[in-house]
C-alpha cells in the first residue's frame, strides 16, 4: 500500500510539472504583449516587459518559473505588480473552498438520502419523481440555474441577498445552484447501484439468517453501494473546491472561479498560468486520495495493491 | 437506410415514452431554430433604436433587448448555433474519442499507460483556455469555438471506449478470433467495436448537451462567439447586465436552453437505460 | 415426527402473457434429524419453492399455501429457519469481515454482547471444521477458498439454532473433493446438532449420497417421492430414469475407444510442453509442467479449480507466455510471443461459458465465415504447412462448408441467420465447437467445454465432441474438473495439483488404478447416483487444506503434502519430480527410487497406496 502511495504521489508530480510546462507555453504563444493597451507607447511596453522578464528567450523564462514554483512563488500578477499570485490564491481559495465543501456535503447528504428513498421505496411514483427530479437538476446548466434562483428568490421574492458571503444566509443561493447537479448524481448513483446490491445473494442471504430490511440496506448493501460514489463524488468535489466560474461570478463571490475569470478579461497571464497549475495540483491530489479511498474501502483493491508488489 | 434507421431506434429507443418526448421536443427545437430566422419578419441582428427593452407583446413574442433587437428571432437563431456547435462538435469529439480510446486499450501496456496520461494533461486545463487561445488564433467565431470545444472534450469518450475495448477484447470471443488468425486490426473493427457500439452511441447523444452547455457558459463569460452571431450563450450574457430590470430578457433564452438540454439529456439516458444501464457511464462535466 | 410441513404450496409470478406458475401445487414434509432432498434441474422451481417456505420472495410473487409449518409454528428466518445457498462468495457480504458476519447473526439471535458472540462465533467455526477460527474471522469472504467459505456460511445459519436448515445446491460451485467433505460436514453436523436438513440439488450422485427421503421436481410439480432406494433403484417415473441415466453417462461409456497404445500413434506428438512454468502473482501458476499431445488423441486433463490447468491450456495456445520451459509444434520450438502465427490457426479452441465465447454482434454464419477467411488468409501467407493450398474460397465453398459444419454438429442450416442471443446454452456450445471445427484444426481445446451446462444438454455435447472427434480425428485436450467425465471421454489423463501434472497415463489404467493419492482421492470423491454405493464415499484421509499450513509452494516441498493422507517426512522438504515407468507418469516420493525400492529397470512398479 506504501508502495502504491508512493508511486501515485510521484506520477502526481510527474503530472504537474507535465501540465505546467504545457500551460506556460500555451499561455506565451497567445500573440501580442498583455501590456499593450490603447494609449500606451511602444517603450513603455517594452519598459515593462524588462521589468517581467519577458524580453528574455522564452526558455530562460520558463526555467526561471519553474524554479520560482519549486520554491512556493507563482510570480507577480501583471494586472497589479504590487500582488503575487500566491497571494491572490491565499486571500480567494479559503472563500472558494468554504462555498465548494458546504456543497460537497449537502450534495451528498441530499443525493444519499433520495437515492436510498428511491432504491427501497415500493411505490413507483415515488421513484419516478426523484429520478424526473433529478434528471431535471442534472441536465440544467448549472450558470442557468443560478440565475433562475437569483431571479425567484432575489429579485422577485426578495427573500435572499444576491451577491456577497457576508452572512450563513449569503450561502444558500450559491450552495443550493452548486449542489444541483453533484446531488442529482449522486442520487441516481446510489439508487441504481443499491438496486443492483439489493438483488445480490447476500442481501438474501442476510435476510434468510434474519436481519430486517433496514439493518441489510444500511449495514450491508450500502457499504458496497458507496464505491462509485466515491469514485464519482472524488473527481466532483475537485472542480468544487477550485471554485466554479459562473457561480462565483454570478454572485459576486471572490473565490478562485472569479479570479481566472478575470484574469482571463484582464489577460493577466501569470494569475491565468498561477490559478491553473494550482487548479491543477488540487484536482490531481483529490484524484489520488479517491484512489486511496476506494482502495482503503474495498478489500479486494486492497490486497490487490499490496499485490502489486510482487 | 431507412429500415436500418428504424430498427436502430427500436433497439436504442424502443418503448421508451421518455425518448420519444425528447426526440420530438428536439424535432420542434430544431425546426424552430431552421425556420424562425427564415420566416421571421425581424432580422437577429439588425437595430433599431425606436424599440428598445420592448416586454411581449404580439409584434415582438420574447420582447426586445437594449439594442431594439426582436428577441424571437435571435432566440432561435441562437439555439441554431448552439445546436450547430453542440452537434457539430459531438461528432468531431466521438471520431477522435473512439479512435483514440480504442488504440489505446487495443495496444494496451506502455501505449496505454503513455495515451491515458496525455489525455489526462489536456482535460486537467480548463477548456476555457483553449477556446482563449484559439479565438486569439483564429478569431471569435463558430470555427474556433468549435475547435476549441474538441481540444478536450474527447476525452470523457476515449476514457470510456478505452474502458471498453479493455473489458471486451479479455472476452472468450476476443481469444477465439485470435485463435482463428484474424489480424488484429479486425479484431478491433468488427469483433471489439460493434460490441461497444452500444455504449458509444450512449455517449455520442451525451456529447451533444455536453458541448452545448460548454458553449453557453464560455459565451455567457464573454469568451467565445462574438457579435453580430449569437448563441443562447452570448444572449443571456447580454440581457445580464439588465437583469433586474428586464429579466424576461434573460428568462426566455434560458428556457430555450434548459428544455433543449433537458431533451437531449432525456434522450440520452433512454437510451442508456436501453443500452442496460450502464452506470459505469457518469460522465463528469466542466461545471464551472 | 416432522420438522417442516408444507402443505399444496404454489407460487406465481405476473407475467406480461398472464402470471406464469412456477411452483404448482406441492406438498413435502421433513424429518427430524434427518436429510430430506429434492432433486430436480435447474428451472424445476426448486429454489422459488425454498424462497417461498422461508418467506423471502420479493414482492411480485403471489404465494398461496394450505400450510407451512415448522414444529407446529410459522417460519421465522433466522429462528428456526435457515437456509445456505450454492454460491458462497455471493452469500457473503464481499466488504464486511467474516467474523462480523457472523457475530451479527449470533448478537440478532441471542441478543448478547459482543465479547459474547465474537467467541460463540470462534467456537461455531471449530464445528464447521475451521481451523485458527480468530485468523479468519478478520479476514474477507474473499481471502478464503471455495470450501472454507461455504463452511462459514454453514456456521452462519448454525448461529441462528434453527430446527430446520434448507441447503439450496451447497456443494455445486465445489470441486469434487471439496464437495465430499462438505457432504461429510453437513452429515455429521445433522448427526451431531438434531438439526434436519433440506438437501437441494440437481446432482443426482449428491442427493443419493446424503437423503433418506427424496422428492423428485419438475416443471414446478413434485413428480415422485419416496425412500431414496426405492427413488434410485426402482423410479416409477420415465423423467426420474431420465434424469438417473443422464447421470450415469450411459450412453458413451459403450463407446469402443481407439487404441493409443497403436504403435503408428505412439510418436506423433503433435504439441510438446517440455517443463514450462507460469507463475502468476503469489503463488498461482504452473510449474514445471510437461504434457505431448498426440494425433488423434482425446488427452484429458483434470484437476481441481485454481490447479492451473486452464492456465496450462492457455499457455499452450498462446494466450499468455510461459515464464520458463520450451513448446513443440510437430517437432519445432516454438517462439514465445508469436504463438497464434506460428500455429496458423490449426489450434482451436471450446470456451467454458457459452455466452462469452461467441461474438453477440455476429450472426452463426458471419462468425463462421469470419473464421474461414481468417484461414484463407493465413494459408496464403503462407504461414501454415503446404498441405492447404492458399486460396479463398469462393462463397459457394464456402457456405458448402457451413452447411457441413453445422449439420455435423447437429445444427440445422436455417440457424444460421440468427444470432447468438436466439440460442440456448447447449446450442452456443455447438455453435462455438462449429467455429472452431470449421477450419480443420488439427488441435483442439475444451476448457471445461460442459460444465456450465445441465446434465442432460452436458450428455448431448460430451457425445458430440466424441463423436465428431472420432469421426474427423483430430486430437483434443479436454480439460475438466469432472472425473466421471474424463473417464469416458478420454484416451489418457493427466491429473493437475496445484500447478503441477500429479499423474499421467492411459484413463482406463489410471481409473481403475490410481497411484497418486490425489488421484485416488478424487476418485473416490466423486458420488454415483446409487445411495448404497454413495453412502459410502468418504473424502478420503484428508486433512482439511489450510492455506497457511503449507510451507513455501515455490520451496520444496509435494505441493501436496498439506493435505495428503500419506504424507510422509520427506514430502515437506523434497520436491518430487516426474517418475515414469513405462507409458505412466507419477509425480510422489512414494515412487522415488529410495522410498518404492526400485533397484533396477527391471522392477514393475505397482500403485504405493
Amino acid at each position: 500500500m506504501a508502495r502504491y502511495t508512493c508511486r501515485r504521489i510521484l506520477t502526481g508530480f510527474l503530472s504537474l510539472f507535465v501540465l505546467i510546462t504545457v500551460t506556460f507555453f500555451l499561455v506565451r504563444i497567445i500573440p501580442g504583449s498583455p501590456f499593450q493597451r490603447g494609449g500606451v507607447s511602444e517603450t513603455v511596453v517594452e519598459a515593462i516587459e524588462q521589468e517581467y522578464g519577458l524580453n528574455e528567450p522564452l526558455f530562460t523564462q520558463y526555467i526561471s518559473y519553474i524554479g520560482g514554483v519549486l520554491h512556493g512563488d507563482l510570480g507577480i500578477s501583471y494586472q497589479d505588480p504590487s500582488v503575487r499570485v500566491t497571494e491572490v490564491i491565499a486571500r480567494a481559495w479559503p472563500v472558494t473552498a468554504s462555498v465548494g465543501a458546504a456543497a460537497l456535503i449537502v450534495s451528498l447528504i441530499l443525493g444519499t438520502g433520495l437515492g436510498i428513498l428511491s432504491a427501497v421505496s415500493g411505490r413507483r411514483s415515488v421513484k419516478q419523481m426523484i429520478s424526473a427530479g433529478g434528471m431535471i437538476a442534472a441536465g440544467i446548466p448549472g450558470f442557468a440555474a443560478a440565475i433562475l434562483l437569483m431571479l425567484v428568490f432575489s429579485v422577485k421574492l426578495k427573500l435572499l441577498p444576491a451577491s456577497g458571503l457576508l452572512s450563513p444566509v449569503h450561502y444558500i443561493l450559491p450552495v443550493a445552484a452548486l449542489s444541483l447537479y453533484p446531488a442529482a448524481m449522486v442520487s441516481r448513483l446510489v439508487s441504481s447501484t443499491l438496486e443492483t446490491e439489493l438483488t445480490k445473494d447476500y442481501v438474501l442471504f442476510a435476510r434468510a439468517k434474519g436481519l430486517g430490511r433496514r439493518q441489510v440496506i444500511f449495514t450491508h448493501a450500502l457499504k458496497n453501494a458507496y464505491l462509485p460514489v466515491i469514485n464519482y463524488i472524488g473527481p466532483a468535489s475537485a472542480s468544487l473546491l477550485t471554485g466554479s466560474f459562473v457561480v462565483e461570478s454570478i454572485f459576486t463571490i471572490p473565490g478562485l472561479g472569479r479570479e481566472f475569470v478575470g484574469s482571463i478579461t484582464n489577460r493577466d497571464y501569470t494569475l491565468i498560468l498561477g490559478l491553473t497549475v494550482f487548479m491543477g495540483a488540487v484536482v490531481i491530489l483529490v484524484n489520488l486520495i479517491t484512489d486511496l479511498l476506494c482502495a482503503w474501502l474495498d478489500p479486494k483493491t486492497r490486497r490487490a495493491y499490496r499485490e502489486e508488489r510482487a | 437506410m431507412l429500415k436500418r434507421i428504424r430498427q436502430q431506434w427500436k433497439t436504442y429507443m424502443g418503448g421508451s415514452r421518455m425518448a420519444a418526448a425528447g426526440c420530438i421536443v428536439l424535432a420542434v427545437w430544431i425546426l424552430l431554430a431552421v425556420t424562425v430566422p427564415l420566416v421571421s419578419p425581424w432580422s437577429y441582428s439588425a437595430q433599431d433604436a425606436q424599440i428598445r427593452n420592448q416586454g411581449v407583446s404580439l409584434l415582438h413574442w420574447f420582447g426586445t433587448d437594449r439594442f431594439g433587437r426582436d428577441l424571437f428571432t435571435r432566440v432561435w437563431y441562437g439555439a441554431g448555433i448552439s445546436l450547430t456547435v453542440g452537434i457539430a462538435s459531438a461528432l468531431i469529439n466521438g471520431a477522435i474519442g473512439v479512435l483514440y480510446g480504442a488504440v489505446s486499450g487495443f495496444a494496451g501496456r506502455h501505449t496505454d499507460l503513455i495515451l491515458m496520461r496525455i489525455a489526462d494533461i489536456i482535460s486537467a486545463i480548463p477548456s476555457m483556455l483553449y477556446v482563449i487561445l484559439l479565438t486569439l488564433v483564429m478569431g471569435a467565431g463558430i470555427g474556433s469555438m468549435i475547435l476549441g470545444l474538441c481540444v478536450a472534450g474527447w476525452i470523457g469518450m476515449a476514457r470510456m471506449v478505452r474502458g471498453e475495448i479493455l473489458k471486451l477484447k479479455e472476452m472468450e470471443y476476443a481469444y477465439a478470433a485470435r485463435m482463428e488468425g484474424i489480424r488484429p486490426l479486425r479484431i478491433l473493427a468488427r469483433h471489439l467495436l460493434p460490441n461497444a457500439a452500444g455504449t458509444i452511441t450512449v455517449n455520442l447523444i451525451f456529447l451533444v448537451p455536453q458541448a452545448i452547455f460548454t458553449e453557453a457558459f464560455l459565451s455567457f463569460l464573454g469568451v467565445g462567439i462574438e457579435a453580430p452571431a449569437a448563441s443562447l450563450g452570448t444572449i443571456i450574457q447580454e440581457a445580464r447586465s439588465q437583469m433586474m430590470l428586464y429579466p424576461y430578457q434573460m428568462v426566455f433564452p434560458l428556457l430555450v436552453l434548459c428544455v433543449m438540454l433537458l431533451a437531449l439529456n432525456m434522450a440520452g439516458t433512454a437510451a442508456e437505460q436501453r443500452a442496460g444501464g450502464r452506470m459505469g457511464t457518469m460522465r463528469g462535466r466542466e461545471d464551472r | 415426527m416432522n420438522v417442516l410441513e408444507v402443505k399444496n404450496l404454489s407460487v406465481q409470478y405476473p407475467g406480461a402473457e398472464g402470471a406464469s406458475e412456477i411452483v404448482k401445487d406441492i406438498s413435502f414434509t421433513v424429518e427430524e434429524g434427518g436429510i430430506t432432498g429434492i432433486v430436480g434441474q435447474s428451472g424445476s422451481g426448486k429454489s422459488t419453492a425454498m424462497l417461498a417456505v422461508m418467506g423471502l420472495l420479493d414482492g411480485r410473487a403471489s404465494v398461496q399455501y394450505g400450510q407451512i409449518t415448522v414444529k407446529g409454528k410459522a417460519p421465522v428466518p433466522g429462528r428456526n429457519i435457515a437456509m445456505i445457498f450454492q454460491d458462497s462468495l455471493s452469500c457473503l457480504n464481499p466488504s464486511v469481515k467474516i467474523g462480523r458476519q457472523i457475530t451479527e447473526t449470533v448478537r440478532m439471535r441471542k441478543g448478547c454482547g459482543r465479547k459474547e458472540a465474537a467467541a460463540r462465533a470462534e467456537e461455531l467455526l471449530e464445528t464447521v471444521g475451521i481451523r485458527n477460527p480468530a485468523l479468519r474471522m478478520r479476514q474477507y469472504p474473499f481471502e478464503l477458498s471455495g470450501g472454507m467459505r461455504q463452511r462459514v456460511v454453514l456456521a452462519i445459519a448454525l448461529a441462528c439454532e434453527p430446527d430446520l436448515i434448507i441447503a439450496d445446491e451447497p456443494t455445486t460451485a465445489l470441486d469434487a473433493v471439496v464437495q465430499a467433505q462438505i457432504l461429510q460436514l453437513l452429515r455429521r453436523i445433522v448427526r451431531e446438532t438434531g438439526t434436519a436438513l433440506l438437501l437441494v440439488s440437481h446432482d443426482m450422485g449428491v442427493t443419493a449420497a446424503m437423503c433418506r427421503n427424496v422428492y423428485v421436481m419438475h416443471g414446478g410439480r413434485i413428480i415422485e417421492e419416496g425412500a431414496a432406494e426405492d427413488i434410485f433403484y426402482d423410479p416409477s417415473e420415465g423423467y426420474t430414469r431420465q434424469l438417473l441415466k443422464d447421470a450415469k453417462g450411459g450412453r458413451l461409456r459403450e463407446r469402443e475407444k481407439r487404441n493409443v497404445d497403436d504403435p503408428a500413434n505412439r510418436e506423433d506428438a503433435l504439441i510438446r510442453m517440455a517443463h514450462v512454468t507460469k507463475i502468476f502473482d503469489a503463488d498461482e501458476g504452473i510449474r514445471d509442467v510437461s504434457l505431448e499431445i498426440r494425433k488423434g488423441e482425446i488427452l484429458a486433463l483434470v484437476g481441481e479449480s485454481g490447479s492451473g490447468k486452464t492456465t496450462a491450456a492457455r499457455i499452450l495456445t498462446g494466450m499468455i507466455r510461459e515464464d520458463k520451459g520450451r513448446l513443440y509444434y510437430r517437432g519445432q520450438i516454438l517462439q514465445r510471443g508469436r504463438r497464434m502465427d506460428s500455429f496458423g490457426g490449426k489450434v482451436q479452441m471450446v470456451f467454458q461459458d457459452p455466452y462469452a465465447s461467441l461474438n453477440p454482434c455476429l450472426t452463426v454464419r458471419q462468425a463462421l465465415s469470419e473464421a474461414l477467411d481468417a484461414a484463407a488468409g493465413l494459408a496464403g501467407r503462407g504461414a501454415v504447412d503446404g498441405r492447404t493450398a492458399g486460396h479463398r474460397l469462393t462463397d459457394q465453398e464456402k457456405e458448402e462448408r457451413i452447411r457441413k459444419i453445422l449439420a455435423l454438429t447437429g445444427l440445422s442450416y436455417s440457424d444460421a441467420d440468427r444470432y447468438p442471443h436466439a440460442f440456448s446454452g447447449g446450442q452456443r456450445q455447438r455453435i462455438g465447437i462449429a467455429r472452431a471445427l470449421i477450419t480443420e484444426p488439427e488441435v483442439l481445446v475444451c476448457d471445461e467445454a460442459i460444465s456450465s451446462l445441465d446434465a442432460t444438454t452436458r450428455e448431448q455435447i460430451l457425445e458430440l465432441i466424441f463423436r465428431v472427434q472420432r469421426k474427423i480425428g483430430f486430437a483434443c485436450l479436454f480439460i475438466s474438473h469432472d472425473m466421471h467425465v474424463v473417464r469416458r471421454i478420454s484416451d489418457r489423463i493427466a491429473v493437475m495439483y496445484g500447478g503441477q501434472i500429479v499423474e499421467t497415463g492411459r484413463t482406463k489404467k489410471v481409473c481403475s488404478d490410481p497411484w497418486h493419492p490425489y488421484t485416488k482421492l478424487l476418485l473416490e470423491a466423486v458420488p454415483e447416483p446409487d445411495p448404497v454405493r454413495a453412502k459410502k464415499i468418504k473424502s478420503g484421509p484428508v486433512k482439511e487444506a489450510a492455506g497457511t499450513d503449507l510451507p513455501d509452494a515455490a520451496g520444496g516441498c509435494c505441493p501436496f503434502a498439506g493435505r495428503c493422507g500419506y504424507a510422509l517426512e520427506c514430502c515437506r522438504r523434497e520436491r518430487p519430480e516426474q517418475y515414469v515407468f513405462g507409458d505412466r507418469g507419477v509425480s510422489c516420493l512414494l515412487y522415488s527410487d529410495e522410498h518404492s525400492g526400485r533397484r533396477s529397470s527391471a522392477y514393475r512398479m505397482t500403485s504405493q497406496i
